[in-house]
């Protein structure tokens, strides 16, 4: 499975330009998931990346992966046949705040419940950037953007409670401000056997609020692990999740210490019990022959 | 008699359904063809249900017209049924007397049923069986003793159903079958009317169009469904779920349509055989992944068993009314097959063409089935599957991958398809617009290439002259186009039109979309007159044909809203009438000329 030849980041880079404003917080998600690619060092061709509509879904492309940039909101859907179809793939799902958690946010739960092995990276930057900065469902309550003149009136979703709340095994969070740190806790999200969700505050810098930018992640970022924070230990996981939108803490949120099995291996499980005995495919219709 | 259309209704828990299906086993073990449909009130348990069984020495093409039985258990639910399980002049009626109602006073407006008989059903169930469960098996002795229709075969049947149930519930439901033999022996019909035997018993198939729908997709080499239930089509799910892991695939019950569609799609991407069904109100939902799947260039199929009415309508009865769904849902200018079985048999064939044709052009391809096709239940032959030929995509190869360019621009517009874990093969799949190589683009000359492409790949579909059936006299003036359900009524309107002397030919179309023009035009050379009889308010086939090929001015639409379905007799009669005005149109044009 592993190549042999060792990859490095370089090798998971397309030649693809991408359509990013300069400066904008998924150009360090892509590096940060070239790095984590090559520590794992699964060749691209054994890996399915998917994702939705939104700046944040152009990302397969710009990696050699095989990549699927599908249609707003549907990347969980189509990354979850994959990876059942083909569990022998490294399946990425990747999207936007309102590709995961407003027109796509009624697949998360059900990912989550059948831990389908695959990672989600949402890049979350409060705003909708590609329509030109309306609200998203991240946005803080009295956000003022051209959708919302006098302000939101409307709590944001909290992504972190909201996928901890449906029971995903693996949660964590981190920013571009933090390459390294992003890495690793992707790395570990790929790793992870089973959904695991990363939650990356990444900036918008067009339509982003000032305390949203790089810089100011620098300042605020909190690594839990500087907080003692134990990553099995999900009701201060909870806790700690309701700061969302104040605090920016990064690293392993929750991280169950005994998974319940994945949906491809427990698929995988039937189709080998029942693989014996089977009409041939070209008798299937003696299923309705008279007795 | 050449063959039998019985209708029986009675409230859930009446047994009216597995009487008939009890029947057809009988029937098919003795070699007769049949066909049943079953029908049921809106509640989830109980209420009235339903079912009409036409036997038949040939194959039964469609559920016939007017009963030659009619049995109510109780006249409240039978009523409910109204056009469904029509009484005519000739019907012999049977009714449970414990209902009270006299037999000169039956509650059918205007109609003098040929012999009426009020049985003691319930009261026989009850002496003979000690039990009124047992009504259903004294219908059944009473039809094998008045029709002579597979009285051993219901014994055996009977036998081989309860054999579990202990010794004791076997003798008594033998008692509740001999007392309605005997009481149809007591009491014989004034003029008997026994249905023909068949010839030589051959092993017969008992299957439904959702079910051998769902074999054809195994066949084909299905490798993943996912799907959402939701009625009429929920069966094709149910039987893969219990069937697909033999063969190392595997079912998704999806959150809803969107995922079930969405999850397929992904399947094929990473290089399996896909599927996923539904109904109208699914093929809402699952547009927007359909139109994915189409720039894409994913193969997908997608099995539509159209129930009646907009938005949730009438979700047990059927209707043809899908049809402008299916062929231009989606947005941006798109193209895709879209097929109709007409029968539970050619289901098969339809759904492994479908698959063929997904893979051959890389496209999803629409299967329109019918709540009637998918629901009925059929006595056929058994279908001969070395006949046919399994289609798999074109994948690249060698050079191909050197570098891989995965929609180059081929002669036939289809471009080698890779999947994930093929080296060299790693592309994007999008349904953003892209060039080639398959990189985003908004240049609008890249656009009309790819335009061009994904609709010239359709072209040979469309001299595809085995997907269509054409029957009758080749050179008529007049015509029948008819699909789907619908068409199994016109093929027998077809011989009941010729055999009153009118010189008459069909088209049925496996293939609704693209619009052969071709097939269409040729058919129509020698036409003068006609109909395209389908059951959708509108008449979107007559509507879609006009839009697409030239139709004869003669050639009309026979349409109506579905659960109202048409009788082969009202088709011959319509036909009769266009021949008639023909002919005055002919004599007007012969008058001499000042």
């Amino acid at each position: 499975m592993t190549s042999l030849c060792t990859l490095t980041a370089k090798d998971f880079k397309s030649d693809l330009k991408p359509i990013w404003c300069p400066g904008c917080g998924d150009f360090g998600v892509v590096q940060a998931i070239y790095r984590a690619l090559a520590a794992i060092g699964r060749p691209p061709h054994q890996i399915a990346f998917v994702s939705g509509i939104g700046c944040s879904s152009r990302i397969p492309g710009y990696t050699t992966a095989y990549g699927f940039n599908s249609v707003h909101g549907r990347a969980l859907p189509i990354a979850q046949g994959i990876k059942i179809a083909n569990p022998e793939l490294l399946v990425l799902a990747a999207g936007g705040d309102g590709d995961g958690f407003s027109i796509g946010g009624g697949h998360v739960p059900h990912a989550i419940r059948r831990n389908v092995d695959l990672a989600y990276i949402v890049m979350d930057n409060q705003i909708y950037g590609l329509t030109k900065g309306q609200l998203s469902p991240t946005s803080p309550r009295g956000l003022r953007t051209v959708s919302s003149a006098f302000g939101s009136l409307e709590n944001p979703v909290n992504p972190l409670s909201y996928v901890l709340a449906y029971g995903a095994p693996f949660v964590a969070q981190g920013t571009p401000a933090d390459l390294p740190a992003l890495a690793a806790v992707i790395e570990q999200a790929i790793r992870y056997p089973g959904f695991a969700f990363v939650n990356v505050q990444s900036p918008c810098v067009t339509y982003g609020e000032e305390e949203q930018q790089i810089k100011a992640h620098k300042a605020r970022m909190k690594p839990l692990e500087s907080l003692g924070h134990d990553p099995s230990d999900l009701v201060n996981a909870f806790r700690l999740a309701q700061d969302y939108g104040t605090e920016l803490y990064t690293g392993v949120l929750y991280r169950n210490p005994d998974p319940s099995p994945t949906l491809d291996s427990l698929m995988r499980e039937r189709q080998q019990k029942m693989s014996e005995g089977a009409l041939p495919r070209e008798r299937i219709l003696e299923l309705f022959a008279q007795s | 008699m050449r063959d039998l259309v019985i209708g029986m209704a009675g409230s859930g828990g009446d047994g009216i359904v597995s009487a008939g299906e009890s029947l057809i086993a009988a029937c098919a073990a003795e070699g007769y063809h049949a066909l049943m449909t079953k029908s049921f009130g809106s509640q989830i348990r109980g209420g009235e249900s339903s079912c009409r069984v036409r036997l038949g020495v040939a194959p039964v093409l469609n559920p016939g017209g007017a009963l030659d039985v009619a049995v109510a258990l109780n006249w409240d639910d039978f009523l409910k049924f109204g056009s469904e399980l029509p009484v005519a002049g000739n019907t012999v009626v049977v009714y449970d007397s414990a209902t009270g109602i006299a037999p000169d006073a039956l509650p059918l407006e205007g109609i003098d049923p040929a012999a009426v008989f009020a049985v003691p059903i319930g009261e026989m169930a009850r002496k003979s069986a000690g039990t009124e469960k047992a009504k259903n098996t004294v219908v059944l002795g009473l039809l094998a003793g008045w029709f002579g229709i597979a009285r051993d075969g219901i014994l055996r049947g009977i036998r081989k159903k309860l054999a579990k149930k202990g010794p004791e519930v076997l003798a008594a439901n033998e008692r509740a079958f001999q007392s309605g033999i005997d009481y149809a022996a007591a009491h014989p019909l004034d003029s008997p009317r026994t249905i023909d035997r068949p010839g030589q018993a051959t092993k017969k198939l008992i299957v439904d169009g959702n079910d051998i729908c769902a074999a054809a997709a195994i066949f084909s080499g299905c490798d993943f469904f996912g799907g959402y239930p939701i009625t009429p089509s929920t069966e094709v799910m149910q039987l893969l779920g219990r069937e697909l892991w033999k063969y190392g695939g595997a079912v998704l019950q999806a959150e809803d349509e969107i995922a079930g569609i969405g999850s397929a799609l992904g399947a094929s991407f990473a290089g399996k055989k896909a599927m996923t069904a539904t109904s109208g109100p699914g093929m809402s939902l699952k547009t927007e992944i359909l139109g994915l799947a189409s720039i894409a260039e994913l193969p997908l199929v997608l099995v539509d068993v159209q129930r009646g009415g907009p938005s949730t309508g009438m979700p047990t009865k059927s209707e043809q009314g899908d049809l402008f769904q299916a062929v231009f849902s989606a947005n941006g200018d798109v193209i895709r097959p879209v097929l109709a079985p007409t029968c539970v048999a050619d289901t098969f064939a339809v759904t492994v063409e479908a698959f063929n044709l997904a893979e051959r052009y890389q496209t999803p391809v629409v299967v329109l089935s019918d709540q009637e096709i998918a629901q009925r239940k059929e006595v056929i032959d058994p279908i001969d599957t070395s006949r046919f030929t399994i289609v798999e995509r074109v994948r690249p190869r060698g050079a191909e991958l050197e570098p891989y360019v995965r929609f180059r621009q081929t002669e036939s517009g289809v471009s080698p398809l890779s999947h994930p874990g093929m080296k060299g093969g790693n592309y994007l799949a999008a349904g953003i617009e892209h060039n080639e190589r398959g990189e985003p683009t908004a240049g609008g000359a890249a656009h009309a290439k790819m335009m061009e492409k994904r609709f010239r790949k359709f072209a040979p579909l469309k001299t595809r002259e085995d997907l269509f059936r054409i029957e009758g006299d080749p050179n008529a003036r007049l015509a029948l186009v008819s699909w789907g359900s619908t068409a199994g009524v016109c093929r027998e309107a077809l011989r009941l039109a010729r055999a009153d002397g009118l010189s008459v030919k069909l088209l049925v179309p496996w293939l609704l979309y693209p619009v052969a023009d071709g097939v269409y035009r040729s058919f129509f050379a020698s036409v003068k007159g006609g109909l395209v009889v389908e059951q959708s308010y509108q008449g979107q086939l007559y509507r879609l044909l006009k839009m697409f090929t030239d139709v004869p001015a003669g050639v009309q639409p026979l349409c109506r809203a579905g659960a109202n379905p048409f009788r082969p007799t009202e088709i011959a009669a319509a036909l009769r009438d266009i021949a008639l005005s023909l002919q005055r149109q002919a004599g007007d044009a012969r008058q001499p000329q000042e």
